[in-house]
């Protein structure tokens, strides 16, 4: 399916960005270096490192076919679910994160609460990881062989050649600056496609007037907020409390695969800025994945499935050449992804584990070494778990459902560890693991207890909610932690200057 | 209760009028913010460091689209 300009682009792409990333091998010398980029980072790349980071090749198929489907109203979730959440991020969280000098989130609650809390955010954040790296190399490979004939095998190889090893070598730098690239890339190849689609179908206003026409199932689709009693995922009691108050606010504050980038900045404000500066970038995703879902219903109104809404504009829009543009595009929503994902793992792993339990006190030499070797052992590991995916239906599906269980309890503890100096260590650790419990049992029981038909937002919010009230009761009943054990990790209780 | 049956009366213009309340809330914080926590960490900081300004900017983008969505 791709000619010869199509492989070319390809390989321009594939060749270009490793060595970009290798480029930045003579700047790792400390794990630092490694895990924070020396501290080193500017605000626009970390920004356009946070907003690549997030979307993958599959949410250009995944999206647009929910826009297919459901219309606009999916848009909330980079909409409503990133930009509150960033600028909470940018002027209360990250400025406490960068001045701690901490390398994790689960660092964090480890200094706020105890190492039982920290040991605990962190194994199930390597879990997590570890487990959906193979699950995405499988599912983009899948979806590249699908679109446009790649072998599976050869995406997963290349793809695992390449993120490896500027990973290993260059470190969150390399990570950071190829997801640079890889964002004008991402932004390109979809903005390709959209106003490709737009131009077929008369432009914004033909669009709408043809959507519009189709019938009645069609009325909502240009509405983001959508009834409670909603037939689709969208409840805007959902979108409210389960994605803006809980969901956005865990992902953008709690998940180290963001965070670190802010954590690695140059300064106080360069750390903060970055956020705000993704936010902004932030509000055009929903134009780039969701808009060609739009297109698809006026071009090939018909489709079984909306997920081949994407597939579909691919085949009918592009010419020989811009195919591979779109490809590059896709390899390049899976690289940032995959990339991210591999440094903050063993960042997890070598600062969490390794330094705490297994051999303190070593050199930082030593770390350095340790957290590349992490690197290889994660990348080895998701290339060969990536086939499990074939032999479990809806596996995808299934690691972001355990996602959504463990982000409102980690965020209730978070939001009460910088605000409320009341909270106890062992108030934090019954929040997170009482609300874990919570969430584990409402999606077991989820028939029963819920209307809608995947109610992982609601989910969210329920055990958010548990997690909270169970850490301030437990905390009420033990003992208070001194202000000096909390000074410069607790709102209000800054560190005394110079320290 | 779980699935805030108690909310379903309310309309999704009303709903859309929470959503915008919210994005004024918000922007109302941010100007509460003291400019000298703004700049910390810049030596030489210009209007264009003001951060306060950035965030109103992507508020406002917000605002629009909900309000025309």
């Amino acid at each position: 399916m791709l000619s010869g300009i199509d492989y070319f682009v390809v390989v321009a792409y594939l060749v270009g960005i490793m060595l970009l990333g290798l480029y930045f091998r003579k700047f790792v010398h400390s794990s630092q270096d490694f895990f924070l980029a020396g501290k080193a980072l500017p605000f626009w790349a970390i920004g356009m490192s946070i907003v690549v980071s997030d979307i993958g090749a599959m949410d250009f198929v995944g999206v647009s076919g929910q826009a297919y489907r459901y219309g606009i109203a999916v848009g909330n979730f980079d909409w409503l679910g990133s930009v509150p959440a960033m600028l909470l991020a940018a002027f209360i969280f990250v400025p406490y994160f960068w001045k701690a000098g901490i390398y994790t989130i689960p660092e964090y609650l480890g200094r706020r609460y105890n190492d039982y809390v920290r040991t605990v955010a962190s194994l199930t954040w390597i879990a997590f990881f570890a487990f959906d790296l193979g699950v995405m190399f499988w599912a983009t490979a899948v979806l590249l062989n699908a679109l446009l004939g790649w072998p599976i095998w050869l995406s997963i190889i290349l793809t695992a050649l390449v993120v490896g090893l500027y990973t290993f070598f260059g470190g969150l730098a390399a990570v950071v600056m190829t997801d640079v690239v890889q964002m004008v890339i991402m932004f390109v190849g979809g903005a390709t496609v959209v106003f490709l689609g737009l131009y077929h179908v008369g432009g914004w206003s033909g669009l709408v007037e043809k959507v519009s026409a189709m019938g009645p199932e069609y009325d909502n689709h240009f509405h983001l907020i959508l009834p409670a009693d909603t037939d689709t995922p969208f409840p805007w009691t959902g979108i409210l409390f389960g994605l803006t108050f809980v969901m956005a606010n865990a992902y953008m504050i709690g998940n180290q695969k963001i965070v670190q980038r802010c954590l690695a900045a140059k300064n106080e404000w360069h750390a903060k800025a970055s956020m705000v500066w993704g936010a902004f970038l932030k509000m055009f995703i929903p134009v780039l994945v969701m808009v060609p879902g739009l297109i698809a219903i006026a071009m090939h109104p018909d489709l079984d499935d909306g997920d081949q809404a994407m597939p579909m504009l691919i085949r009918t829009l592009l010419p020989p050449g811009l195919g591979g543009l779109l490809f590059a595009a896709f390899l390049a929503g899976l690289m940032s992804s995959i990339d991210s994902m591999l440094n903050s793992t063993a960042t997890l792993w070598t600062k969490d584990i390794y330094e705490k339990f297994i051999r303190p006190g070593a050199s930082d030499r030593h770390y350095l070494m340790v957290g590349r070797c992490a690197t290889v052992a994660l990348l080895v590991l998701g290339v060969i778990t990536s086939p499990v995916s074939k032999y479990f239906e809806g596996i995808y599906v299934a690691v972001q459902t355990f996602l959504s269980m463990f982000q409102g309890p980690v965020f209730s503890i978070l939001l009460l560890g910088i605000f409320w100096r009341r909270i106890t260590q062992w108030g934090g650790l019954a929040g997170l693991v009482g609300g874990i419990a919570i969430a584990a049992s409402l999606h077991i029981f989820k028939d029963r207890l819920f209307t809608i038909q995947d109610p992982f937002l609601y989910v969210s919010w329920w055990s958010f909610v548990a997690g909270f009230v169970i850490a301030v009761i437990v905390s009420m009943a033990t003992r208070p932690h001194s202000a000096e054990q909390l000074r410069g990790l607790v709102y209000g209780l800054p560190q005394p200057d110079g320290a | 209760m779980l699935n805030f049956d108690w909310l379903q009366g309310v309309s999704p213009a009303a709903a859309k009028g929470v959503f915008l309340v919210l994005f004024v809330v918000i922007g109302l914080l941010v100007l509460m913010i003291p400019k000298a926590y703004i700049y910390q960490g810049l030596k030489h900081p210009r209007w264009y460091h003001n951060l306060k300004l950035w965030a109103w900017g992507v508020l406002l983008f917000i605002f629009v689209t909900y309000c025309a969505f």
